[in-house]
């Protein structure tokens, strides 16, 4: 049965459409068949990083929430030639980025239960493992449904005070919703910060085992999200970070 | 085992902000469960018999059923109960 994992963050800029991308191409290096949907749907995004613009025609999520598409006919297949080998495939599920769609949604809204459905018709159609969210960051509809439906919300902040707080929100609210596993990623964590000491405070700060502690690194700024660093840098500890907490989660989860 | 106060619900449709802010925690949970792709009939008369309680009814699951789907909130759908969001 699918596993639905929700990868949000309280606040803009974590690198949680990074974190997404990345943990799908290393779970899908697992042998594993896993789709990205982008319900960031105000500020989509997670596109990018494998390289894939939807063209005039194709169809985005907004076309079956706010039209008559099937899901299925929204998801490509990005799989990286680097991950065919592992047998692995990766989906995206994309959002629109034309600018009177995303005006058109935000005003008229649509059936968040559609949402729903949808992540499980198309795990149903492609035989997935995994569905992996990616929210919009903060508290609303979308954000709250995707956590309620999570079999493991990830919740990615950076060392930063207001994160911190933040995350504090999203953690309650995770746990008014009984989600059955939550893991902390903390990103962007600077060289000069003792990561012991971040791992201990993020520990105690809300009693949620700690998916990965991930360095802010050079080498991911200069791939700008032009890449998949599991891919571009695989050695790098960013990277292998990634990759364990995929592990990690394919083996807990499955 | 939380008792289910029927006059502090809310009434209307059921958004997830909604779910979020309802009490007792057995709600929250059954509402929940109806989510992903709907729960049989069998397991969720006995969540609801397990996490609500219904002062004034020994057996709370029947009543607490038919509350739930007069206000719309559950619905069944052929072998299941979903939760339906407005």
């Amino acid at each position: 049965m699918v596993k639905i994992l929700a990868v949000h963050s309280f606040r803009g800029g974590t690198g949680k459409s990074n974190l997404s991308a990345n943990l799908a191409v290393s779970l899908a290096r697992l042998g594993k068949r896993v789709a990205v949907v982008d319900t960031d749907l105000a500020s989509p995004g997670v596109h990018v990083l494998f390289g894939f613009a939807p063209q005039a025609g194709q169809s985005t999520l907004n076309d079956y929430l706010q039209g008559p598409s099937a899901i299925h006919d929204c998801a490509y297949e990005v799989t990286p030639a680097e991950v065919k080998a592992s047998h692995g495939n990766v989906w995206l599920v994309p959002a629109s980025m034309n600018g009177d769609r995303i005006a058109r949604l935000l005003r008229e809204g649509y059936q968040v239960e559609r949402l729903n459905d949808a992540l499980f018709e198309l795990s149903e159609k492609l035989r997935l493992d995994f569905v992996l969210v990616d929210t919009h960051p903060g508290i609303n509809e979308e954000t709250l449904l995707s956590t309620a439906i999570a079999d493991c919300l990830l919740v990615v902040m950076r060392p930063d005070s207001q994160d911190y707080l933040g995350t504090a929100v999203a953690i309650e609210v995770a746990e008014r919703l009984d989600v059955p596993s939550i893991r902390m990623v903390v990103n962007k964590l600077p060289d000069s910060f003792d990561s012991e000491q971040v791992r201990e405070k993020v520990a105690r700060s809300y009693e949620v085992p700690i998916g990965a502690l991930l360095p802010l690194s050079d080498d991911l700024l200069t791939l700008a999200s032009g890449g998949l660093a599991v891919l571009r840098f695989p050695d790098h500890p960013w990277s292998q970070g990634v990759s364990e907490l995929a592990g990690d989660l394919s083996r807990s989860l499955v | 085992m939380d008792s289910l106060d029927v006059q502090a619900l809310p009434v209307g449709p059921l958004s997830m902000s909604t779910l979020l802010s309802l009490e007792p925690a057995g709600l929250r949970l059954v509402l929940r469960a109806g989510l992903r792709q709907g729960i049989q009939d069998g397991p969720l008369r006995q969540l609801i018999g397990e996490s609500l309680a219904f002062p004034g009814h020994e057996e709370p699951t029947k009543p607490i059923l038919e509350i739930l789907e007069q206000r719309g909130w559950l619905v069944r759908q052929g072998e299941l109960w979903k939760t339906r969001l407005g």
